[in-house]
């Protein structure tokens, strides 16, 4: 039987995709509801907003904070 | 409120400095971790082995220098008195002040011509903004150099900070207060601030006031205010070390640089024509550095007035001296070392003087001029970027001071690099240099001399041969002129201390190419050498040609999603490995190593990573040196890389940041660096910076830094960059080679390819067989046991050190059998034998190398 | 956002409007001549000139005698213009005759009249005749101007959420009612609770805020036409048009006024007399309290129409109008920094530190949505771009692209001249690639909701409705290896399947 499934579909780049996909196998896949393809994932709408900021928070590691103006040495 | 405010700066300042305290003291039983170590960027691999009883007191002072830099710091509870005065805490000028929280200074009004003036100063901060573009803008620019630390110097607009340190090293290259004040304040748009007229009147009055001297080799403490002396005498510590008799207090007369000229510069060109024209004034004129010249001559005009100044002193005997030094940091009287060597008639003077042809560079000049400027050598610290010139720097002050010389340097090879300088710039009598290393133990033949040696000769304190020891009485029991402190960046503060304390030398230039450090001890320098003399500019040296110009970019590489999961999962380790392994950043250094070769380049490739760094090589089939590589090796691969058209890229792990003398290299890619590290980034810039193709016409030197998208890589990326982003280099992001896929043989190029390499990164790393540690010492080792790349952790205790040995041998047994499978590239380059290593499948590159060996060897 | 909604530019509006409008706007010789200035390109102008006078139409052919062949692609922009803003005719082609261009009657009627002079249209503007009041010179003027649009763009700028304790509340008296409902009805603005003015800014507010001076005088008075054509359209009708171009006559009149005049309201049509409050607001105008019979443009009406072609931007708008009046720029009363600041203002070093030799409290502001504020003294604000600086103002709805384009037109005098030298680009392209770097990393992750189609019974049912999907545009993805596909809607597939069942 055919089901419609509601939901977000989320559509990135593969190591955007694999980052989400380690959030949610380290939070209980609490996040995706469906592995589409490469780049593309299917997961919960009220989960999306925590998803999102989880992902900056990872993403956040990548970058350089910012060091106060006074303390550039 | 006012006074919260005033601390944030200085809290910061002052946090670092207590971390760094926390560091440098871990106490004798306290052992660190590996990765600590390696965190706060500690690759200074020197011998550990020192008595609790001589780490314990090394601890101490250390925790003492660190409270007194902490003492030193703007924003400190000292000055909060009169930051109080600066009031406006919620000062509200208008409706933009709100975006600059507490740095709204816009109610500083203007001068008239203020648009004349290149200044701004920012009074809370000390930080000053200086005008590139303004008319006044070199001599403010030689001025602020003197007396602040360089923050920021793109192109338009540059940044200084006025610390108590570059106070201090104002100070103590001559400048008075109200020089300072004055020329300040003829610099500055607005009028300067009275609280920054107070921190400077405050911090100068009590540096630089006193001066050890050594006069006729006995320590003399002098001040040209008598007041001062009494604070001193009448110190309970001090004034019971002072040596009683000969009229206790005497008086004579400050020195000027009267008649002193230094070798190479114009001034000694001149003095040398004329046959003795009084040369009054300051080394610098004439050239391209007259206008700054005017500057320092006005202020040395001033000192000439006041010729006749008094100076005060007395004497305290030689084992006090460094009591006395301590006790005087304490109490807020920095002493300043001063080495009055045209007035040493007890030690001998060197036959040495520059070559007639050799010309010292302007820069060079003025780093000196600051060393010497009253006619005494001042100990301190001279910043210059790699292959600018630092060896002659240190040469020239030699021939300055013409007294016996101590060089310390970072490896052996570098040993013989000094000596090869000093015979080639200097007259020195070629018995007159002699050199003290695990293989060779000379002494020079007449009365003084140079010897040249390394930091871990000198304070290796564990059982020593026969001949190391009759070597360091030796050096031990002789005083000398001028102690040279090369590379003093990577040199742990402990080391200096127990350099300093058992070689007596009259004065010390440390040299160095930065002195940046991610832990804070290089405040420690500024008390253990002496201050900051000179910071050159970068951008400026390669604008005139003098360092290679250079072409930043960084490559981002996306991680193949399944090598990218794993190192979503792996642990911290193995996540740099996996990042040093991503197979597009593997092709990415193909592809640029085909394209740099393709352009006549020689190519630096740089691996922190050992597991990576041979995979790399090996599968590029292109020659490698890392610490394991066997010192017959490394000759051979170095000449290659030099000589053979054929050899065109060098792969090399960490050990060879620094030290590493090779011109020929015009292209520099890193594929896996230091974490975080500004410094290990500079100084492999400094890798092709003496490029000897600089001054062809449009010529570039490349640099890339290889990154793995989306992993930490990309932070420490950015972090590295820092400084050099600040020296005015940029870094252009690159996300895209063109035609990359087109690359013959691309490594890697299908998914099989790439899934097997991740295994085997998988499968050979998970055994931890690779360690990083590595010896620093490029060329050799000291002798004696525990050779080999086990004298990791700084500062480690002994249980540490004990494992990296172990781990290091391991190490190599792998690396052996490793190698002789895959026909290194290495083994292709030797001569003779291993022909089992050269093998039938040989390339047509490696049998042409082995034609030009065995035609080489047939002429010979 | 707000639905991507742009600020209206003068061009687009004009171009919007029906011929017969048009033919109404040229009967006024202020508003031709207003259009011949402000709206033409050079070669366009030199079209109109040479066909003002001439007795006949011109043959389309001899242009290419005028042009060169490789100026083709301006001949045919040029023509392209003039016939949009209906200045010029062109016969349609034919087999038995060439084409022939002309002026349209009005426009060339009433270009001729205000070129020559004469006339009794009062286009110009009629002189008071009444004493003037002594104080109200140039400068003051200048002054009441700048003010009133300062309280513009700084309410607008307010309403800017706070960041941190930095945040930019600028308090200050602000607009008058009537134009803060203008700049919500144009949704430069929209109500927010969240937000201590009760206000936030939108996109198009933004867009606003990094136009130059000139060009956001028009947005605005755009904004209060249209919204004036869409009060009245619903009121009345056919005479509601006539209001409008009376209006937008008006505005072109105003641009042809002297500076420090004072004009005669009585000889105002009432629908320009009702104008005057709302022009009082925006300070286009000033009108004495003592005597309401008198109104003075201000510089902001009488540059209205001045050449477009050097940007300027909120602040130095000013020193730049002063500097079209050379003689007047000392009245100005500007310091050094802000005449300096019409030269541009801004260096933006390659480590991201950006110095900007400025006093503009407002110039300030609007650095303040991109730029981590440092220090500031007199005349000098300095700061740095940093990742989190940029992704806020990307946060708010402004471009990577709009952040270059403010950096490049207000680029300091130092940085074109390096540039020029160098035979660089002005600004530092490392810093260019990363600003722009750091807008993609916004994207990385695209979401839209809907719903996820699977388990299908069969390999034909899912064929089926998918195709169905896509046919009606709501798929996204779909994977036919497995069988599943997503679309943004349901209802109609939820329909379709019904359908089918049934008719099974």
């Amino acid at each position: 039987m055919v089901k419609a499934v509601r939901g977000v579909l989320v559509e990135c780049e593969p190591a955007i995709k694999s980052i989400l996909v380690h959030i949610d196998s380290t939070h209980h896949h609490e996040f995706i509801i469906e592995d589409l393809d490469e780049t593309h994932l299917f997961v919960k709408e009220a989960m999306l907003q925590v998803l999102k900021s989880k992902l900056e928070e990872r993403l956040r590691e990548t970058y350089r904070p910012e060091e106060p103006l006074e303390d550039s040495e | 409120m006012p006074p919260k405010r005033k601390a944030a700066p200085g809290q910061g300042n002052a946090s670092k400095a207590g971390r760094a305290s926390a560091m440098s003291t871990p106490g004798p039983a306290t052992p660190r971790s590996l990765d600590s170590s390696i965190m706060s960027d500690g690759d200074e691999d020197f011998d550990e082995d020192v008595t609790e009883a001589q780490k314990e007191r090394e601890a101490l002072l250390s925790r003492e220098a660190d409270d007194f830099v902490n003492k030193f710091t703007f924003g400190g509870k000292r000055l909060q008195g009169q930051n109080d005065e600066l009031g406006g805490g919620g000062r509200r000028y208008d409706a933009a002040t709100a975006f600059f929280r507490k740095r709204d200074f816009s109610h500083l009004p203007l001068k008239p011509d203020h648009q004349n003036r290149p200044l701004w100063i920012d009074p809370d901060s000390c930080t000053v903004v200086l005008e590139r573009f303004n008319p006044l803008a070199e001599q403010a620019t030689d001025f602020l150099i003197t007396i602040a630390e360089p923050k920021s110097r793109p192109t338009f607009l540059h940044e200084y900070a006025l610390t108590p340190h570059s106070l201090y090293a104002a100070v103590s290259v001559g400048l008075r207060p109200r020089d300072i004040i004055n020329t300040l304040e003829r610099f500055l748009k607005t009028s300067l601030p009275d609280v920054v007229r107070m921190k400077i009147e405050d911090h100068t009055k009590s540096f630089g006031k006193v001066k050890l001297v050594l006069k006729h080799n006995k320590y003399f403490v002098e001040s040209v205010d008598a007041e001062v002396l009494q604070t001193l005498l009448k110190d309970k510590v001090i004034g019971s070390l002072r040596v009683h008799g000969s009229g206790d207090i005497t008086t004579s007369y400050a020195p000027t640089m009267g008649g002193l000229v230094i070798p190479g510069t114009q001034n000694a060109a001149g003095v040398h024509q004329a046959n003795l024209r009084q040369a009054e004034k300051k080394p610098g004129e004439g050239g391209d550095a007259s206008n700054e010249a005017d500057l320092f001559t006005a202020l040395n005009e001033e000192d000439d007035d006041d010729d006749k100044e008094a100076v005060h002193a007395f004497e305290i005997s030689d084992a006090n001296v460094e009591t006395v030094q301590k006790r005087c940091l304490d109490i807020g009287f920095p002493i300043l070392e001063e080495y009055d060597f045209r007035n040493d008639d007890v030690n001998p003077n060197l036959e040495i003087d520059l070559r007639p042809n050799t010309q010292i560079r302007p820069y060079q000049e003025k780093s000196l001029s600051k060393m010497f400027g009253n006619g005494r050598a001042k100990s301190g610290i001279i910043v210059l970027p790699c292959g600018a010139g630092k060896t002659l720097v240190g040469i020239t002050a030699a021939c300055t001071i013409k007294k016996g010389v101590i060089v310390l340097c970072t490896s052996s090879m570098s040993v013989v690099q000094w000596r090869q300088e000093f015979l080639k710039w200097s007259n020195i009598n070629p018995d007159d240099v002699a050199i003290f290393t695990a293989e060779s133990k000379q002494k020079f033949s007449g009365s003084t001399g140079i010897i040249v040696t390394t930091y871990s000769m000198v304070t290796n304190s564990r059982e020593r041969s026969h001949d190391s020891k009759k070597m360091m009485d030796f050096l031990r029991g002789r005083e000398w002129g001028l102690m040279l402190l090369d590379e003093v960046h990577v040199v742990p503060a402990e080391m200096f201390r127990r350099v300093i304390s058992s070689i007596k030398s009259h004065s010390k230039l440390g040299l160095t190419a930065t002195l940046l450090r991610e832990d804070d001890k290089i405040s420690h320098l500024n008390f253990l050498i002496g201050p900051k003399l000179y910071e050159a500019n970068w951008m400026e040296l390669s604008q005139q040609g003098h360092i290679a110009k250079v072409q930043c970019a960084e490559v981002w590489c996306p991680m193949p999603t399944e090598f990218y999961d794993e190192y979503l999962r792996a642990n911290a380790r193995m996540k740099r490995t996996l990042y040093a392994m991503n197979p597009r950043k593997f092709q990415a250094c193909q592809y640029l190593i085909n394209y740099h070769e393709a352009r006549g380049d020689k190519i630096i490739v740089f691996s922190d990573e050992l597991y990576s760094l041979k995979q790399y090589a090996l599968k590029l089939k292109k020659v490698f040196i890392y610490g394991g590589t066997s010192q017959a090796e490394r000759m051979q691969v170095l000449e290659n890389f030099q000589h053979n058209p054929e050899v065109n890229t060098l792969f090399l792990s960490k050990i060879g940041d620094t030290s590493l003398d090779l011109p020929e290299a015009t292209c520099l890619i890193q594929i896996s660096s230091h974490f975080g590290s500004r410094r290990q980034e500079a100084q492999r810039l400094g890798r092709i910076l003496r490029a000897k193709r600089r001054n062809d016409e449009g010529f570039n030197a490349f640099f890339y830094s290889l990154v793995s998208k989306d992993t930490q890589e990309m932070y420490y990326s950015s972090k590295r960059q820092a400084f050099l982003v600040d020296q005015g280099y940029a870094f252009k992001v690159i996300t895209q080679l063109a035609n990359i896929e087109k690359t013959p043989d691309l490594a890697f190029a299908t998914p099989l390819e790439s899934r097997e390499l991740l295994q085997r990164t998988l499968v050979d790393n998970e055994r931890g067989a690779e360690d990083d540690v590595e010896t620093d010492d490029l060329f050799g080792k000291p002798g004696g046991r525990g050779s080999g790349g086990g004298r990791g952790g700084r500062r480690g205790g002994n249980g540490v050190r004990r494992t990296a040995g172990m781990l290091s041998e391991l190490a190599g047994g792998q690396d052996m059998a490793y190698i002789e499978q895959n026909k290194a590239a290495n083994k292709a380059l030797k001569g003779k034998g291993k022909k089992g290593a050269g093998g039938d499948g040989q390339s047509k590159f490696f049998k042409g190398i082995q034609r030009e060996k065995d035609k080489s060897r047939g002429r010979g | 956002m707000s639905g991507g909604q742009q600020s209206y530019q003068l061009s687009e509006y004009l171009e919007k409007l029906p011929g017969t409008t048009f033919r109404k706007l040229y009967q006024q010789p202020s508003t031709a001549f207003a259009i011949f200035r402000r709206m033409l390109p050079p070669l366009a102008k030199v079209f109109v000139q040479a066909l003002l006078y001439m007795p006949s139409p011109l043959l389309l052919a001899e242009l290419d005698v005028w042009v060169r062949a490789e100026g083709k692609m301006q001949r045919d922009r040029a023509l392209s213009i003039l016939r949009s803003l209906h200045i010029i005719q062109i016969t349609p082609p034919g087999k038995d005759k060439p084409q022939e261009m002309q002026l349209t009657t009005n426009f060339k009627n009433s270009l001729r009249l205000a070129l020559e002079g004469g006339g009794s249209h009062n286009s110009f503007g009629v002189p008071s005749t009444l004493p003037v009041d002594p104080r109200i010179d140039i400068a003051h003027l200048d002054h009441y101007a700048r003010k009133k649009w300062e309280d513009i763009l700084h309410y607008v700028v307010n309403s800017v959420p706070a960041q941190g304790d930095g945040g930019g509340s600028i308090s200050t008296a602000g607009p008058k009612t009537s134009v803060k409902e203008l700049l919500l009805l144009g949704r430069l603005v929209e109500l927010r609770r969240d937000t201590r003015a009760g206000v936030g800014i939108t996109q198009a507010g933004f867009t606003f805020l990094l136009q130059e001076a000139n060009a956001q005088v028009w947005t605005l008075l755009l904004l209060w036409l249209e919204a004036a054509d869409r009060a009245k359209g619903e009121a009345k009708g056919a005479a509601a048009k006539t209001d409008s171009i009376d209006m937008l006559s008006f505005l072109f009149m105003l641009a042809s006024l002297e500076l420090g005049r004072a004009y005669n309201t009585d000889a105002l049509t009432e629908t320009r007399r009702n104008m005057l409050p709302h022009l009082v607001d925006f300070g286009l105008i000033l009108v004495p309290r003592e005597d309401t019979r008198q109104y003075f443009p201000t510089r902001l009406a009488t540059t209205l129409t001045s050449s477009a072609s050097s940007l300027r931007s909120v602040s130095s708008g000013f020193s730049a109008a002063a500097a079209n009046n050379p003689g007047d720029a000392s009245s100005l009363g500007t310091t050094p920094e802000t005449s300096a600041a019409s030269k541009g203002s801004i260096i933006i070093e390659t480590n991201y530190r950006l110095y900007a030799y400025t006093s503009s409290p407002l110039q300030i502001a609007v650095l303040a949505l991109f730029t981590q504020l440092n220090m500031r003294f007199a005349g000098m604000a300095t700061g740095r771009l940093t990742r989190d600086s940029i992704r806020r103002a990307i946060g708010f709805g402004i471009t990577a692209d709009q952040i270059i384009s403010y950096l490049a037109s207000h680029a300091h005098d130092q940085m074109v001249r390096a540039a020029a030298a160098t035979g660089r680009p002005v600004l530092p392209p490392t810093v260019v690639d990363q600003i722009r770097l750091w807008q993609l990393e916004n994207e990385r992750m695209r979401t839209s909701a809907g719903f996820l189609f699977k388990d299908f019974d069969s390999l034909e049912e899912y064929v089926s409705l998918s195709s169905y999907a896509d046919e009606i545009g709501v798929l996204v993805w779909r994977n036919d290896k497995k069988r599943m596909f997503y679309a943004i809607k349901m209802e109609q597939l939820r329909d379709y399947l019904k359908s089918r069942k049934k008719a099974e």
